[in-house]
């Protein structure tokens, strides 16, 4: 918090709870509203894990074929970007497993990172290739078929997989603009956060550079959300950087651990649950974050 | 008799490393380039055979037509199966991560013995996990179950760099010791004993150093037919330059050649007699030898 303008934002002596540890490599956070917990996995330790406040830790998917970003679709059913599954899978209220993304053209998928689903339905994802390389997350297939790295939307109904966006080194996280009319992307190797405008058929326009991560500090741009006045929390150097509607560093909220990822929750959505490589934290903001909206109310 | 090397291929981004002959077409990997490609001698073309290999640096051919790579950006050793899909090994030694895998032998019962340096370039993803406390030539082997499991061989290594076995398989060429850290640079022959374990070593070669530094020595070896040693070693730095020696099973110096280029790499017979010397280097390219006076093994 190295500059007063974050104090809009969020608190000098905001709280710092850690909430899980022990883990190898945190990512994935998601709030259900509807249950009131918090969800998130350890990808290397291969578990989907689940946080009720008040009772603790549980574990709810193991082995998860190394999950890595969750969401909820529309109906409240769970959404995994399947790291080392290569799909996109989705947990029906029954606990049963219906896979919605696998194939592109015919050709294996890379390696689903993070996913968000807009308010019409549709999901839109990242597809890195780094199940295929990193030490310690290997899918069963390690070959890359797809000649780029992409974002992906499957359609409302589900049956439609279509290319969005190919043309990034590494994309990781995406969050809309709290109106929908901009997809924010970012990119962990190039280190930017990119803007695309959202065409009415869920298409994105021409890319433009949103913003340019500094900092010398251990981080890269990963996980990435926005808040209800269109804020961008993004992780990078030296914990969560926070860049204004406009593009521009309003400050940073320093961890004591490598962030990977967060996400909004608690019922007024102003906690900030953020997952670290080894642990989970929660802290208090100010403005509350976009919400992952099901149905039956937030 | 003089060896009159040809460039056939390069040069590429990077060195040339791996070689395999495949029977009719040689297969080689540009590292840094991430690529394997083949080089078919019959029209001299050179195609892709794949790609995303993410630094694969030693190449050998397995049964059931895989191949084998040493998987260096990624920690491990992978087949690149027939059918175009790419499965990881193992990757654990007694649970903890391998080192850098940099050159490879298969032997007769599928067993896959490499060579395990320590490297500083970094491997792909979060920098997890260390590296082990040795550097050691590891073999994969299956269990009772058919899964691969890693056990260690040498335990007196410190920079192990080119792995071969002698015709009958109970000796195991060790190339150790690199220019950039202290200790020998030598060609060692461990007797390999009926349970798979190692005895002590005798040396076969030494390199030395002169005032302009540390002589490299062997970075990759072939047997040819009689159950000679065909190493290539050296760099225009300090000592002989690059050359490619014949070394008897017993250490004798039969032939030296001078290398057509710096650093070279690896050397593998090829061609429809099995007497031409196929050769990588650090610059980049493939060169080629014919009519040696030798023949590869099998």
């Amino acid at each position: 918090m190295e500059r007063p303008d974050i104090e809009r934002l969020i608190a000098r002596d905001a709280p710092m709870d850690r909430i899980a540890h022990g883990l190898t490599f945190g990512e994935g956070p998601l709030w259900s509203a509807r249950e009131k917990c918090f969800y998130w996995v350890d990808i290397v330790g291969d578990t989907i894990w689940r946080w009720k406040p008040g009772r603790g830790c549980e574990v709810f998917i193991r082995p998860s074929n190394k999950a890595n970003g969750l969401t909820f679709d529309r109906k409240g059913r769970l959404l995994v970007a399947g790291w080392s599954s290569r799909t996109v899978w989705r947990v029906e209220h029954d606990g049963s497993i219906t896979t919605l993304a696998a194939r592109y053209e015919g050709k294996k998928i890379n390696s689903p990172n993070d996913i968000v689903v807009k308010s019409d339905g549709a999901i839109y994802f990242t597809d890195s290739p780094g199940a295929l390389y990193n030490v310690g997350m290997q899918a069963e297939d390690l070959q890359q078929y797809l000649p780029f790295q992409g974002v992906f939307r499957i359609s409302p109904d589900g049956k439609q997989l279509s290319l969005v966006i190919e043309d990034f080194v590494y994309p990781n996280g995406l969050a809309f603009a709290p109106d929908e009319k901009a997809l924010y992307v970012n990119d962990s190797r190039l280190n930017v956060i990119r803007a695309f405008d959202v065409t009415a058929g869920g298409s994105v326009g021409a890319p433009r550079l949103f913003h340019k991560l500094e900092g010398s500090e251990e981080g890269v741009a990963d996980g990435m959300k926005v808040d209800t006045q269109g804020n961008v929390y993004c992780t990078g150097p030296g914990g969560v950087h926070v860049i204004d509607p406009a593009g521009k560093r309003v400050g940073r909220i320093k961890f004591p651990d490598h962030c990977t990822n967060m996400a909004w929750g608690d019922d007024d959505w102003r906690s900030l649950y953020v997952t670290t490589r080894t642990s989970v934290y929660r802290t208090r903001v100010k403005i509350p974050g976009v919400p992952v909206v099901t149905e039956g109310g937030a | 008799m003089k060896w009159q090397f040809e460039r056939v291929a390069g040069p590429f981004q990077g060195p040339t490393g791996g070689l395999a002959w495949e029977g009719e077409t040689l297969l080689f990997s540009v590292i840094n380039e991430g690529k394997i490609l083949r080089y078919d001698p019959r029209s001299g073309a050179v195609t892709e055979f794949r790609r995303y290999t993410n630094r694969t640096n030693g190449i050998a051919l397995g049964k059931h037509g895989g191949l084998y790579g040493c998987q260096e950006g990624s920690r491990r050793i992978i087949e690149f199966r027939p059918d175009g899909s790419t499965a990881p090994t193992a990757w654990l030694l007694d649970g903890r991560y391998h080192n850098f895998p940099n050159n490879l032998c298969v032997d007769r019962g599928g067993r896959i013995w490499f060579s395990d340096p320590h490297s500083q370039v970094r491997a792909s993803g979060p920098q997890i996990f260390p590296q082990l406390d040795h550097a050691s030539v590891l073999r994969l082997e299956r269990d009772e179950r058919h899964a691969w499991k890693i056990k260690r061989v040498t335990c007196d290594t410190a920079a192990p760099r080119a792995v071969l076995l002698s015709p009958d398989e109970r000796t195991l060429y060790v190339a150790e010791g690199d220019t950039g850290r202290d200790g020998p640079r030598e060609l060692r022959a461990y007797p390999v004993r009926d349970d798979g374990s190692v005895g002590a070593y005798a040396v076969l070669h030494t390199f030395g150093s002169d005032h302009r530094g540390a002589h490299r020595g062997i970075e990759g070896m072939c047997l040819d037919s009689e159950g000679n040693i065909v190493a290539c070693a050296g760099w225009k730095k300090s000592g002989v330059g690059p050359s490619i020696y014949v070394i008897s099973a017993s250490g004798t110096i039969l032939e030296t050649h001078p290398a057509p280029a710096d650093m070279p790499m690896r050397c593998a017979f090829g061609d429809a007699g099995l007497d031409s010397l196929y050769l990588t280097t650090g610059e980049g390219h493939l060169y080629r030898a014919q009519g040696t006076g030798r023949r590869g093994s099998r």
